[in-house]
């Protein structure tokens, strides 16, 4: 690769056009050896110490970078990766152009199909080894083709465990409730269907172990604890 | 029992349309009373008492027998404090759960005992709740992202759909037992809190960042369990005990105010409120600042006197409540519920505050 200075390298990647802020980085879009492309910052957060800060983000650079491909070789449509600079915290992706799920399912109207979709997604990345760590209706984009991609791998990792699987089955699910609480009980059920369809057998068992998850955390008043004792 | 009942109150002059309202808690360590107001100040009388163990951690029993030897004298003093007699109460808030059984028997016996004797209706309060309550009505921040941290909670909440529902939590230990657990196994408490500021604070005075130490968030969930060992481990192998407390509490830290932040972005909401028994902790008030103000979001911290559990914030949620139609028909059902989940309460006065009564 080219040796590059990460400074001046950030500093024009900021000369770009802001159209996000996403929960841990800055979007941007612009063009990288004449394709149209998404700048993908992580920025430094100042609320925490300089080495866990950069720690964390070089980290979580690289193994978006490897995921994302990944996913795409195990059939999950995902942004094509361009590049990546993980000291700088830059991935340069493709571009993909629409609304995400989650404004999708704002407006009225029938999404059992997008939401089938999503759910076969996620199982296909399952299926390639991998888990998302934070597969919201944030992180699915219904691209103008009409194609579902899944995107926003920072939080992923390689490991094929019933638990990290049903980590994100129950995860989906609350971001429904919390944010889609109308239509949260159908979305999901179409969610699984799609889910089940391409995870086969093996399904049953994440989607059991998932709602036990949700037993575990959500109900957390089970837990209370006082000075470190567990009641 | 109560003897604030037979005791007299220095005369008070009531607003017509004034409510009154005598808040009762009592899920834990703590046994408070207050009573609070429909109309300027709100907050008449605020009065606790906080069982301490001398060492280790609590004892569910120990502290039960302890708020019920307090609960009468506690209740007295907030009646009198507030120069209002029973009599002239409109309801009894009392916090039905979640917590524990032993300790919320106590507040649930007082409260039915007092609505009994004076024909006062209950009102249910969520505890949870009643922390954000607290919290919306000290900073005035009407529709905010909640995060509420403290011994057994560690919770991201955002009001949608009538309710405050779960965004992101722990999975397993919340944020206050683990600074807690690990003070005690490192012997550097009880007590855990001395001129407030927790026993991890003043140990990670000079400590320097450890590399390595396990970062745990899953999507808007966090995890202690692996940062609890890790860090025990580290003392035991010799490493310096201010660089562990230091990077331990870095860690929690940022992990929390990293959740918080997912959750700011992914709700759209452009406030934050921090509450709960650990947000009286000033670095972690830092932190939500400094997250806050990079997010564009409004921030203000509440008063630590205010963060720990007391009676002000169940008397505030119980006359929001009793104010929107809700209360108990009868004081026989003020039964306690240990596992009550904020999500399953309706908030009927969202998004106002005591203020827009
Ligand atoms: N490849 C892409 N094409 C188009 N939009 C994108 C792309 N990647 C991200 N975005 C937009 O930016 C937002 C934040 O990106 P994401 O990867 O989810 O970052 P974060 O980890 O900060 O949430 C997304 O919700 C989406 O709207
Ligand atoms: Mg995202």
């Amino acid at each position: 690769m080219v040796s590059f200075d990460a400074e001046r390298l950030i500093e024009w990647v900021r000369s770009l056009e802001l159209v996000k802020r996403g929960a841990e980085s800055e979007i941007r879009v612009g063009s990288f050896m004449g394709l149209e492309a998404v700048f993908k910052l992580r920025v430094p957060k100042p609320y925490m110490d300089p080495e866990l800060d950069l720690e964390l983000r070089s980290f979580r650079t690289r193994r978006e970078a490897k995921a994302m491909a990944a996913a795409i070789s195990g059939g999950v449509r995902a942004p094509r990766v361009y590049a990546v600079f993980p000291s700088a915290g830059l991935i340069v992706m493709e571009r993909i152009k629409g609304p995400l799920l989650k404004e999708r399912l704002q407006v009225h109207g029938d999404h059992g199909h997008l939401l089938h979709e999503a759910g076969g997604m996620l199982a296909r990345l399952h299926r390639a080894g991998l888990v998302h760590g934070d597969p919201t209706t944030s992180n699915y984009i219904v691209a103008e083709t009409g194609m579902l991609y899944l995107i926003d791998y920072g939080l992923s990792s390689f490991s094929t465990s019933i638990e990290d699987r049903a980590v994100d089955i129950h995860l989906f699910r609350r971001a429904l409730e919390s944010t889609h609480a109308t239509i949260a009980q159908e979305a999901f059920t179409n969610f699984m269907e799609g889910y089940k369809r391409v995870m086969g057998e093996e399904a049953g068992k994440v989607e059991e172990r998932a709602e036990e998850i949700r037993l575990r955390g959500r109900y957390v008043e089970k837990r209370r604890t006082i000075w470190g004792r567990t009641l | 029992m109560v003897d604030a009942a037979t005791r007299s109150s220095p005369p008070r002059n009531r607003e017509s349309g004034e409510l009154l309202v005598l808040g009762v808690e009592s899920t834990a360590h703590t046994f408070g009373a207050s009573v609070v107001s429909s109309r300027p100040p709100y907050v008449l009388s605020d009065v606790r008492s906080q069982y301490k163990p001398s060492k280790g951690g609590i004892l569910p029993r120990e502290a039960a027998a302890f708020l019920a030897e307090n609960a009468p004298g506690v209740v007295s003093r907030a009646l009198e404090e507030a120069g209002v007699g029973p009599g002239e109460l409109d309801a009894i808030a009392v916090s039905l759960g979640p917590g524990m059984g032993p300790s919320l028997r106590v507040g649930a016996t007082v409260a039915r005992a007092l609505a009994s004797r004076y024909g006062l209706p209950i009102v249910p309060v969520n505890h949870a709740v009643a922390h954000i309550e607290i919290a919306r009505f000290l900073t005035g921040l009407r529709d905010p992202l909640v995060l509420y941290v403290a011994g057994g909670n560690t919770t991201v909440m955002s009001h949608v759909a009538g309710r405050y529902r779960v965004f992101g939590e722990t999975l397993d230990i919340a944020l206050g037992n683990l600074l807690d657990t690990f003070a005690r196994e490192a012997g550097i408490a009880p007590p855990y809190i001395v001129g407030g500021e927790h026993a991890v604070d003043r140990c990670a005075a000079g400590g320097k960042y450890v590399k390595g130490m396990p970062y745990v968030v899953k999507g808007q969930d966090v995890s202690f369990s692996g940062l609890l060992t890790t860090s025990l481990k580290l003392l035991r192998k010799g490493f310096r005990l201010s660089d562990v407390c230091y990077t331990l509490r870095e860690i929690a830290f940022s992990s929390v105010v990293e959740v918080a932040e997912r959750g700011l972005a992914h709700t759209g909401k452009d406030s934050i409120i921090l509450t709960g028994g650990v947000a009286a902790n000033r670095i972690l008030n830092e932190k939500v600042r400094l997250m806050a103000l990079e997010q564009g979001a409004r921030f203000e911290p509440i008063e630590a006197r205010f963060c720990g559990d007391n009676g002000v914030m169940i008397a505030i949620t119980g006359l929001l409540a009793y104010a929107h139609g809700v209360s108990l028909d009868t004081p026989r059902k003020a039964l306690i519920r240990q596992r009550w989940r904020p999500d399953e309460v309706d908030a009927p006065w969202y998004p106002l505050t005591l203020r827009d009564l």
